[in-house]
């Protein structure tokens, strides 16, 4: 089928051998000699003032070689709490021992006063002026209390579609502080197309709803580790699990006051990252402190339950969401108002919420979003940051207006799916995207046209997008006298990517896929790389991997045209070897004949160049259609069905490709069913694997995935980022299905057996 | 603190080791022995990523203290393969795309191991439940179940 003989196949992963005999070398895993065991010290409550840190005792234990504070930070950037603490958790000071045993003791053995101060969890009330407030009069600037009620009062309208009433008692709460200020917003978005006041007065039905989306975290599977080892000279390494090395290194040049030059961070295999892998602060840069101060290289590994308690979780949030359409099914106005909880810093991705309009010709649209503070660690991104939140809103609420309007689901959505030439809200056109050929292939291989469904077992259907980023990438191709080809590049291996990488090079260059082999060089020697997220790798690399190859390949028609003495432009490469156009007899060259004549050439071996930074991507849609039983006795919902199709632009290894769709679905899937991170007064409480569910295979079928192929015109062969859409719908997917099966819906994640029982019970069963 | 005599033997390797009572035997593998392979997910026996082969059992060695397991026979993901063959648990792993990171494989690969070994005839929802013990993010299940189906096949037609 394929015009390519090397990608669109499924080959074997360039890291197949090392990753299945535990050879692949991960950051816990590297051990340089004299090398000492850090532990950072937590704070144990989740708001307080400190009064004072004494390490004294601490320092008498023999094995203990550095403890460090906020006062050995030179440059004076937070790095550990000083005066007060905003959530459990919160690095106060860090020790290296010469035995992992020895840092934990001596962490145990640092004193810190607490003045324990009143502690907010929860958004809707950290929003109220009555609030603990984290930083005092820091934010005070933040948006006024009289607009936010107002925009309270207009959604608040259609109380009787309303299940949860969070938002109006919210509003007589706050008729209370007419004249006050907020102090806990950290942020604000807003944005808006056409009049949705006009725009919902056309409406023949109007849904309102509340939906509560839970914190969660990554949960890679490999803790946040790093290894620092400052020498004499002032020259650092850093072995770090990171899904960035080139971040990390401007990421503590920037904290520390180091130069660029004297970093060199080695990324090391990444057992996971999701978008939480980013991080300076976390642990890379205790590391370098501790072994400046210490002399000697210093590891610092989270356990899990510091990964929970002061990981870069997903945001929470709060979404009040209006949707209005005609009687025969247009969409014509959307609205949304969302408290993202950011915790304790800015940063959630409150601008996300406009993925509520979905993929959707929606003429009227507002979104108002805010950044909420609360007493928890800050937050990162997970895979589409933000977007399963917003999705999960839009979805559910689109299935809500085609029950009242009497239309299939899968029908409705195609109705109102923008085509090619739309206007784009954001400005410019819709390009050629498969919205529909990837629902339309969903619902076809789920037997959504004539699905049947017992007692209490629903089916559930949605959408969602993701558009992938792009980012500056350098990579070098040598080409070698026995015509084998090397590739050099910087960036991290995302699950598959550096086999993409060398697939399309073998593609370009002509040869056995066995033939070329990768290396990553570390930020002294690889050109600059963007880090891998945000679904750039294949897109950008993929790009920048073409670029070089094509460098290569000119070169080797040059150095060809030489040795057979005939016009470049009647040479072609192709099997590893370059030929004469219709010569007879045939005349050829092998690849790596040319590369041992290169020697000797003026000109020099053969050596592509690729440097690439950025192009517009397209959109990928991701469709997923789930069948459901739900037990009404104990509430547990068992999945009987799950099957995805995602527009992947061109898969270049399908094998890879599917693991991204059945991964991220099933990631999509615990976020709706399973996790929450759960706070009280004291902080998070559920920091482990058995109070914080993650699933496992007991708690899944099969991932049936459908690859859809409509290729974006910017990506190496047509491809689109994969990793981050087939988490975009699962939510909603869910939800629906839950509610065809029992007839109500649950619009607070995660759908937990006792909230099934608990609707089903209000409900009157 | 104390240190006991232990002595063990690893992927058919004797160690006579001097260890603290405290130290796991994750702990003794990794940090005194040097064999990285086996992973550290979560310290507490709930991800399977240390599953050790321990006398013909899959034991989590970050609950097993190593002065517990003198005398006995250990082998890890190191020790798996034999005459530079991987073993067929490792090569299904390769064929069917059943890990992505792969930090969670030689916990993985090394229960299935154990399972096949006990009962290659399981039905694929024994496997999935059998392998609740076991953690990974990044696949979803739908490949490794591949994997160990397929290895579990394999085995089954050779003996």
């Amino acid at each position: 089928m394929s015009e390519y003989s090397v990608v669109g196949q499924k080959v074997t992963r360039v890291d197949a051998v090392e990753k299945v005999t535990g050879a692949a070398q991960y950051g816990a895993d590297v051990h340089p000699p004299g090398m000492l065991y850090g532990k950072i010290v937590r704070s144990k409550h989740a708001h307080a003032n400190i009064r004072s840190i004494d390490t004294s005792e601490a320092e008498k234990l023999p094995g203990v070689r550095a403890i460090i504070t906020q006062d050995d930070v030179p440059s004076g950037r937070r790095v550990f709490a000083t005066d007060k603490v905003l959530y459990l958790g919160e690095p106060l000071a860090a020790v290296a021992a010469t035995d992992p045993d020895i840092a934990e003791e001596a962490a145990e053995l640092i004193k810190i006063d607490y003045e324990v101060l009143p502690v907010v969890q929860d958004v809707m009330e950290s929003i109220k002026p009555s609030a603990p407030r984290l930083h005092g009069d820091d934010t005070k600037d933040g948006p006024n209390r009289r607009e936010i009620t107002g925009q309270i009062r207009e959604l608040s309208r259609d109380k009787e579609n309303d299940h949860s009433d969070a938002i109006s008692k919210l509003e007589a709460e706050l008729e209370k502080y007419a004249d006050e200020v907020y102090y806990n917003i950290s942020a604000e978005s807003h944005s808006e197309a056409g009049d949705v006041e006009k725009g919902f007065a056309e409406c023949d039905i109007v849904v309102e709803d509340t939906y509560v989306i839970p914190r969660v975290h990554q949960t890679y599977m490999e803790p946040h580790v790093s290894v620092a080892s400052a020498d004499s000279s002032g020259k650092v390494t850093v072995w770090a699990s990171t899904q960035g090395p080139f971040a990390i290194r401007s990421g503590i040049a920037g904290t520390l006051g180091i130069p660029l030059t004297q970093i060199n961070v080695i990324g090391t295999t990444m057992g996971g990252g999701f978008g939480g892998r980013f991080g300076v602060i976390i642990t890379h840069v205790p590391a370098v402190l501790l072994s400046q101060k210490s002399g000697r290289p210093v590891r610092v590994q989270m356990t899990r339950e510091e990964e929970f308690i002061d990981g870069r979780p997903a945001p929470g949030c709060v979404i009040k969401l209006k949707t209005g359409a005609t009687k025969d099914g247009r969409i014509l106005a959307r609205q949304a108002l969302a408290f993202w909880d950011s915790g304790s810093v800015s940063g959630a991705s409150i601008g996300s919420t406009i993925r509520v309009r979905g993929v959707y010709k929606i003429p009227n649209l507002k979104i108002d979003a805010y950044g909420v503070h609360t007493n928890k660690s800050g937050t990162a991104a997970y895979r589409a940051p933000g977007a399963p939140q917003a999705i999960f809103a839009g979805e559910s609420q689109l299935d809500e207006i085609a029950e009242r309007i009497g239309m299939d689901p899968v029908k409705f959505r195609l109705m109102n799916m923008r085509e090619e030439g739309d206007k784009v809200p954001a400005g410019g056109e819709e390009p050629k995207v498969g919205y529909k050929e990837t629902l339309e292939a969903v619902a076809d291989a789920a037997g959504w046209w004539d699905r049947e469904a017992d007692e209490n077992q629903g089916w559930g259907v949605a959408v969602g997008d993701w558009t992938n980023g792009c980012g500056p990438g350098g990579v070098y191709v040598s080409v070698h006298e026995d015509g084998s080809v090397r590739i050099f590049h910087g960036s991290m291996d995302i699950t598959g990517t550096d086999t993409a990488i060398t697939q399309i090079i073998a593609e370009i260059l002509t040869v056995p896929y066995e033939s070329v082999t990768i290396r990553r060089g570390d930020t002294d020697s690889a050109p600059y790389s963007t880090g891998s997220g945000g679904s750039v790798v294949t897109f950008t690399m993929g790009n920048t991997a073409k670029l070089a190859a094509e460098d290569a390949h000119q070169r080797v028609l040059e150095l060809a045209s030489e040795r057979l003495n005939a016009n470049v432009e009647n040479l072609e490469l192709r099997e590893g070897a370059v030929h004469i156009v219709s010569a007879d007899p045939p005349k050829s060259i092998s690849l790596g004949e040319l590369a041992a004549y290169s020697l000797s050439t003026t000109g020099g071996p053969i050596v592509g160049k690729g440097s690439f930074a950025r192009q517009p991507s397209t959109p990928a849609l991701a469709a997923q259609i789930a069948k459901v039983e739900v037990d009404p006795e104990t509430g547990r919902t068992r999945v009987l069905k799950l099957v995805a199709s995602q527009d992947v632009g061109f898969a270049i290894n399908p094998m890879a490709v599917e693991g991204q769709i059945e991964g991220g679905t099933v990631q999509g899937y615990a976020w709706a069913m399973m996790e929450e991170m759960q706070y009280n007064e004291n902080g998070n409480v559920n920091p482990g694997f058995v109070d914080y569910r993650v699933p496992t295979s007991a708690d899944l079928p099969t991932v049936e995935s459908v690859i859809v192929e409509v290729p974006a015109p910017n990506g190496p062969y047509g491809a689109k980022g994969v990793g981050e859409p087939p988490i975009t719908p699962t939510l909603a997917t869910m939800a629906n299905a839950v509610k065809d099966a029992i007839g109500v819906r649950i619009n607070e994640l995660p759908i937990k057996p006792e909230k099934v029982v608990d609707a089903l019970k209000s409900n009157g069963h | 603190m104390a240190k006991h005599p232990v002595a063990l033997t690893v992927n058919g390797d004797e160690h006579d080791l001097l260890i603290e009572p405290r130290k796991t035997l994750l702990a003794v593998l990794r940090d005194t022995i040097g064999l990285t392979g086996t992973k550290e997910g979560c310290s507490t026996g709930d991800c399977g990523a240390c599953t050790v082969i321990v006398d013909g059992k899959a034991v989590t060695s970050c609950m097993v203290l190593g002065v517990t397991v003198s005398g006995k026979e250990i082998t890890t993901i190191e020790g798996l393969a034999s005459d530079g063959e991987l073993h067929p648990v490792q090569q299904a792993f390769i064929d069917t795309g059943g890990y992505q990171c792969g930090f969670c494989t030689p916990g993985f690969i090394m229960a299935s191991k154990v399972l096949i070994d006990e009962d290659p005839d399981r039905s694929e929802e024994e496997f999935r439940h059998a392998l609740g013990g076991n953690i990974c993010r990044c696949t979803g299940y739908t490949k490794i179940l591949e994997a160990v189906l397929k290895a579990a096949k394999q085995i089954r037609t050779s003996t």
